[in-house]
């Protein structure tokens, strides 16, 4: 993915109120665990920068962040 | 000072001016309210700093709603949204696995189906009043659907929560000892009789659920361990009426300001049925333009300021959605339903932060379905009356609205 930067996500499980705002947008990246309904990251958990960014301000208890 | 407070204001509609006075104040408005005040937020991003921030504003300290209660009423009948983590994230923790959207996709069809009927009988009887015969019982049969209770006991719950709502209103109904009530009405939530009802049922339902589990919602709150603690009688029962009135009364709401705004602007309509993939943004739109909750309640935890206002310790700080949600900071001309609208970050469901609204996803499921099913029958609807409104200053209620089929 030439030129596209790609960042990572990460979620604050203190903070997750298991909304599920995540895994509707990106259920490859995001999911909630069945017990708990805590956002865990699947995979490597790399977004493109906008994306990541849009999926982070849309979570409603602030609880995503980006790493690098 | 102007009043936003007096349920009577609002038989004629929310008083959009005074609210956008009160927003174009410098700083946070002072409020005063029976024998203690509270300061009133009504910009769209103070909502979000006050709703993201629970350390500073906490939802444990008084309760949600503007009057005060003395200690052992908040103990009584404390629930979810009146408290603080760690006892917050415990209860959240219960049940938010229930409400995911991948776990409410599983009541869409069921939705659709009750949503299919009571349009159809709307059809048939060419119209009526809207809130009787679609928006009211729509949501009391999904949430006790999920919850598990009979749904031959829709009307009884729907008349109950009914009576709570009155309890917003100071309009009271009920003699105290309605429904055998011996307790206190302090102690119940709204004051309302009805809630010892509520209790009453949710007790019952949940003791034939211990002896008899089933895989629905009823059995999950009875049996559910968490950190090896189950609910206490008491967290229980405030959870049961949590959820048959939180689910219900906000999306009825929802679902009958909506439809009046289609009836009223015709070419929004038209336009969702010329462009199905509008859908999204339209449901989103309808709960902006509808706002059900109008305001919730925090407390100041420790001093603090806000939009260059101090606030001291232990003062209300109350958030007024239905004035974030008109905000012209953030909506482009928002006196006006337009349901392609791409800034609808409205805040009907809070302005996040722990307590954003646990039905979200459901509300929002319920909304699409029924517009979907409307559109399906190509029904158009024409207004002809005025809404009956409920003197509240808390939910933006309606108790009836005519509508005809045009
Ligand atoms: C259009 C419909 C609805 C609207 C407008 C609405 C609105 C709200 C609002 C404004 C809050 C408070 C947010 C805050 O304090 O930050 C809330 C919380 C809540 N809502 Fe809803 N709601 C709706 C539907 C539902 C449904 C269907 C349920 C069913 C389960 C539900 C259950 C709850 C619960 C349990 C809370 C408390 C959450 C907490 O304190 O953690 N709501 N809702
Ligand atoms: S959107 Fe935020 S709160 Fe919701 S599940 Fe994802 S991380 Fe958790």
């Amino acid at each position: 993915m030439n030129g596209v930067e790609m960042v990572r996500v990460v979620v604050d499980a203190e903070k997750c109120i298991g909304i599920g705002q995540c895994e509707l947008l990106e259920p490859e990246i995001f999911r909630l665990d069945d017990e708990t309904a805590i956002s865990v990251v699947v995979g490597d958990g790399l977004l493109p920068c906008d994306r990541a960014s849009l999926i982070a301000d849309k979570c409603p208890s602030a609880s995503i962040s980006i790493g690098r | 000072m102007i009043d936003v407070a007096t349920p009577s204001i609002y038989l004629d509609g929310i008083p959009h001016d005074r609210l956008g006075a009160i927003r174009d104040l410098p700083g946070l408005m002072w409020h005063p309210y029976e024998t203690n005040g509270f300061w009133a937020v009504t910009r769209h991003v103070d909502v979000g700093e006050v709703s993201k921030h629970p350390e500073v504003y906490s939802s444990g300290i008084g309760h949600t709603n503007l009057w005060d209660l003395e200690a052992d009423a908040l103990e009584a009948r404390r629930t979810i949204i009146d408290s603080d983590a760690p006892d917050h994230t415990r209860l959240r923790r219960l049940v938010s696995r229930a409400f995911t959207p991948r776990n409410i996709m599983v009541w869409e069809e069921t939705t659709r189906s009750i949503a299919a009927e009571l349009l159809d009988g709307f059809i048939a009887g060419g119209g009526g009043d809207w809130v009787d015969l679609v928006a009211a019982p729509l949501p009391i049969r999904v949430i006790l659907t999920i919850l598990g209770v009979p749904v031959e006991d829709a009307a009884f719950l729907k008349q109950l929560s009914d009576h709570l709502i009155e309890g917003t209103t100071g309009e009271m109904t009920l003699p105290d000892d309605a429904f055998g009530n011996t307790t206190p009405l302090r102690l119940l939530p709204f004051g309302s009789p009805a809630s010892f009802a509520m209790y009453e049922y949710g007790e019952r339902i949940g003791a034939e659920r211990t002896a008899d589990p089933r895989d629905d919602l009823v059995t999950h709150l009875v049996l559910a361990e968490s950190n090896g603690d189950r609910l206490t009688p008491t967290e229980y029962k405030n959870f049961f009426q949590v959820l048959v009135f939180a689910g219900n009364e906000t999306t009825r709401t929802a679902i009958t300001h909506g439809a009046e705004a289609f009836a009223m602007f015709p070419d929004e309509w038209n336009r969702l049925m010329a462009d199905p993939s509008l859908m999204e943004s339209a449901v989103e739109e309808v709960l902006r333009w509808a706002t059900p909750v109008m305001h919730m309640r925090r407390t100041a935890a420790v001093d603090t300021s806000l939009a260059g206002t101090e606030i001291a310790a232990g003062d209300k700080v109350v958030m007024w959605y239905t004035s974030a949600n008109r905000d012209p900071e953030v909506f482009e001309d928002p006196a006006r339903f337009d349901i392609s609208r791409l800034d609808y970050e409205h805040v009907s469901f809070g302005g996040g932060g722990p307590h954003f609204c646990l039905g979200a996803f459901l509300a929002r499921m319920e909304i699409r379905v029924l517009l979907e099913e409307m559109l399906k029958r190509n029904l158009v609807l024409s207004k002809e009356g005025e809404p009956v409104r409920a003197p509240s200053n808390f939910v933006h209620g309606v108790l009836s609205l005519d509508l005809g089929v045009a």
